[in-house]
């Protein structure tokens, strides 16, 4: 592996020592721990659950960045910022990351292990061998070591906030939005994943909005859920200490923005993929490079983002359209990306296809008493680029080449070609004979990429290929801060 | 597995809803000799309950009418892989009960006698083997515990793939997606359904529609007993083995187990006004949370994946309503089922045969459709359920 230096000339001089399966590392102050690890030459942080491929930092896919910290399984290590002792290990091997037997894996026949090893008679319950081989896929499946045992967790109070406005995001369409509602006197209440106001924007280089001083600010904090037709939305802070939010108000305004997907191609998956959001931000806040040299492809964006990784002293070597890329080269990390020719590279960045954050809307709408579809009127106003139209995916014809679409549960896009010729093409059968989208990211992005996949091998149209149920809270929320919310919300009398 | 499949005009019999009990059904009537079976299903494949419980399988409760009925399915369920010819991944992990106040444990002993008079194989835990059983529980929160060995769970998705593979490997027509819009009736029995402008005959109907039950009674100008009610779960996200059998935690409402994929998978009831919608809430994570929380501390720090929400038909006494019809010839009901995936083995076998034969099986036949008319319902106390009152 290359040891090329990505961390850029703006970075913090303050070092702080954490341990990565038990070595010493030095980070840096306002690093997070995946930007750190990256920044230490190491990509891979994890391991897909079937075939074990490795995983990083993608800013798409939640199982690239889980890790076992300070005894706590399943930690989000872009959320986390390097602490000074922090204990970071990997999971996923065994018996240890150093020695793992588990990558092994990788040579299993993808037929072997279709729909999560269930649909396998190779070992039918009633015989003898059975409940062996249950707990052996319990283990292989379960990824991580539960919690240590250390006595009650604590129950972190929720809260509760009403106001005149809700404001969901916290760049610089919702901090106008929650501006314009101040200045009309109404009481605003705006809730934000950052740590800080408009990261993004500031990513960009784009101007920072100042907030009106009336504006009550939630920092830190993920609004996972719409309940109640949208009039009750939860959101949870990163920090599990921290209690869960319960929100109402008169009128919530969706100021999500969007995210890039990754278009369905052979080898999106491969550490060093990074979506252009994640990357613009670690570049600039966390002073890391995606890469020593850097592919960026786009909708029509890459120019401009490859002008601003530059400008923040990232080594771009290309920017191209994102529908011209064919396939992300390498076996265990990005090589190169193929375009009409190859260009060598050891990260490639996706400044779209964008979607829309879809959950929201989609929970605020749902109706129906056989399947959730999205009928209602939608009690949550999007502005921004939330409110714009999302664009196609592209999907990238059959190849030799696997194309994978839901990386943490190694689900292809031949394994749901398989289905399609079969006459299956409902994405909720789809979802319940492959586990496509029920890793930790639930479905986003790979529900959208599955749509796209089938869209285009049956020519069905999008609109007719009802997403399947969005739900929450999508790890956002953790069992303590979930018991907090007993007491600030009542059941339905 | 195609959807897309041109309809009969007519059916020897037609079964609505291919939920678990609808198949397990058809399969059943298969294996009887009954050729030309029709399902039809509104949803979609596992879209109803059927993909939406909780995949617990327990072979034991505290009435000896319960007991019986579901130490048949239980025992049903450790053959299923071998019978359908598919894997339906029972996983005989045994299922504990455990209670918390006194009066819980006084419930249990009382339970205990029950599974003795029925033979079923159960034991009151000590603590030295609660704690062999259940690690990872609260111990000092714990009165009492019994444990059924026998039960376990079986993933809905499974068992559902099997059952529809072997009703289709033996001729069984199914299809999704296909709404049943009336239910004709002539010379005082069934004649035909109708879908849309399509008219299908049959002389024997079933009525399998889990929380459309009464919606298609309603067609079928039948009173039916029961309502639709929401239930929830939810699914934290996958870690190694640390509950190894299926637990209900009596005094919460509250079931739960990890499953083969390494999620804990569970819920608690709450009481709410009955809801009759897909869309999840909030109460019943956060009293489940709670549960989990405080009975398995490890399990604070996971993160919840994904709740959701199923709808179940409950009757008065939640057990099932099952078999003919009193009031229209032809007309045979599957409903009332808030454990249907634990008892959709023994469901199916023993209503095939009531159609096929005429013969009430005993196990069956306290769970008679007409049985609240006859002021004869089941009590059984040991369930994870209420009505709201």
């Amino acid at each position: 592996m290359s040891r090329a230096n990505l961390r850029l000339s703006h970075a913090s001089n303050e070092a702080v020592v954490f341990f990565w399966n038990g070595r010493p590392l030095q980070g840096r102050q306002g690093e997070s721990l995946a930007s750190a690890l990256l920044a230490n030459g190491i990509r891979t942080l994890a391991w897909s659950r079937k075939s074990h491929r490795p995983l990083g930092y993608s800013g798409s896919y939640v199982a690239g960045v889980l890790a076992r910290v300070n005894g706590v399984p399943n930690v989000r290590l872009d959320l986390l910022p390097v602490s000074s002792g922090a204990r970071v290990e990997m999971q996923n091997c065994w018996p240890s990351p150093a020695f793992d037997a588990l990558r092994l894996s990788r040579l299993i026949p993808a037929s072997w292990i279709q729909g999560g090893f269930e649909h396998t008679n190779l070992v039918p319950s009633g015989s003898a061998l059975f409940q062996r081989w249950e707990a052996l896929l319990a283990f292989l499946a379960g990824v991580a070591k539960p919690a240590e045992r250390a006595g009650q967790v604590a129950v972190p109070a929720a809260r509760y906030l009403s106001a005149d406005v809700l404001v969901i995001g916290g760049g610089p369409a919702g901090c106008a939005a929650a501006n314009e509602a101040a200045a009309a006197g109404r009481s605003v209440v705006l809730v934000t994943r950052g740590q800080t106001l408009a990261r993004y924007a500031q990513a960009a280089g784009q101007a920072c909005p100042t907030l009106d001083a009336r504006v009550q600010v939630v920092t830190g904090a993920e609004v996972f859920g719409a309940y109640r037709e949208g009039e009750l939305l939860l959101a949870a802070p990163h920090d599990p200490a921290q209690g869960a939010l319960a929100l109402e108000a008169d009128e919530v305004i969706l100021a999500s923005g969007r995210r890039a997907c990754p278009p369905v191609v052979p080898g999106m998956w491969l550490p060093g993929v990074m979506e252009v959001r994640s990357a613009l931000i670690m570049a600039h806040a966390h002073a890391v490079a995606p890469g020593a040299r850097v592919v960026v492809v786009g909708n029509g964006d890459q120019e401009a983002v490859a002008k601003r990784l530059r400008e923040l002293g990232v080594n771009v070597v290309a920017a191209r359209p994102v529908a011209d890329l064919r396939r992300v080269v390498g076996y265990g990390q990005v090589r190169a990306a193929l375009f009409a020719g190859s260009v060598a590279c050891d990260a490639v960045v996706h400044a779209g296809p964008w979607l829309s954050e879809a959950s929201l809307s989609f929970q605020s709408r749902a109706e129906g008493l056989l399947q959730l579809r999205e009928q209602r009127q939608s009690r949550l106003r999007a502005v921004g680029s939330a409110a714009e139209a999302d664009q196609a995916l592209p999907v990238a014809p059959r190849s030799r080449h696997k194309a994978l679409l839901c990386p943490c549960f190694d689900v292809s896009c031949q394994e749901v070609e398989d289905l399609i010729a079969q006459g299956i093409t409902d994405l909720e059968v789809i979802k319940r004979l492959t586990s496509c989208g029920m890793g930790p990211c639930q479905g986003q992005p790979c529900w959208d990429a599955l749509r796209a996949l089938v869209s285009a091998r049956t020519g069905i149209a999008l609109s007719a290929l009802p997403r399947p149920t969005l739900r929450p809270p999508r790890r956002a929320l953790s069992v303590a801060q979930a018991a907090g919310l007993a007491d600030v919300v009542e059941p339905l009398q | 597995m195609n959807d897309v499949k041109a309809l009969p005009d007519k059916a020897e019999i037609i079964i609505v809803g291919a939920g678990i009990q609808g198949l397990s059904l058809a399969f059943n009537l298969a294996e009887l000799g009954v050729r030309d079976i029709l399902v039809l299903d509104a949803g979609y494949w596992q879209g109803g309950a059927s993909g939406r419980n909780g995949t617990l399988i327990r072979g034991a409760f505290s009435s000896p009418e319960w007991t019986r009925f579901f130490a048949h399915s239980c025992h049903l369920w450790q053959g299923l892989s071998k019978r359908l010819g598919e894997n339906v991944m029972y996983s005989r992990r045994g299922y504990t009960m455990v209670g918390e106040r006194s009066a819980t444990a006084a419930l249990l002993d009382r339970t205990l006698e029950v599974h003795k008079t029925c033979g079923i194989n159960s034991s009151l835990l000590t603590s030295a083997q609660l704690r062999e059983v259940l690690p990872a529980l609260a111990h000092e929160r714990v009165s009492a515990a019994l444990h059924l060995p026998d039960s376990g769970v079986a993933p809905h998705h499974a068992a559902m793939y099997a059952y529809r593979k072997a009703c289709e490997a033996r001729g069984v027509a199914i299809h999704y997606r296909t709404e049943v819009t009336a239910i004709d009736r002539s010379a005082g029995r069934v004649s035909g359904v109708r879908v849309g402008e399509l008219r299908i005959a049959c002389d024997t109907l079933v009525l399998a529609g889990g929380a459309e039950s009464n919606r298609l009674a309603q067609l079928a100008g039948v009173p039916l007993d029961g309502y639709p009610m929401r239930l929830e779960a939810m699914a934290l996200e996958p870690m190694r083995p640390l509950i190894g059998p299926a637990v209900a935690l009596l005094d919460r409402l509250c079931y739960m187990h990890q499953t083969a994929r390494g999620e804990v998978v569970g819920g608690a009831e709450v009481a709410e006004r009955p809801q009759s919608t897909l869309n999840a809430d909030v109460p019943v994570m956060a009293a489940t949370a709670r549960a989990y929380l405080e009975m398995f501390p490890q399990l604070g720090h996971a993160r919840i994946l994904r709740q959701w929400a199923g709808l179940v038909h409950i009757s008065k006494d939640f057990g099932p309503l099952l078999g003919a019809h009193q009031d229209l010839p032809g007309l045979f009901v599957s409903a009332g089922w808030c454990y249907g995936h634990a008892g959709a083995p023994a469901a199916g076998e023993l209503l095939a045969r009531a159609i096929v034969s005429g013969e009430v099986d005993e196990r069956m036949r306290p769970f008679a459709v007409d049985r609240f008319e006859r002021s004869q319902p089941v009590v059984e106390p040991g369930i994870v359920l209420s009505h709201f009152e």
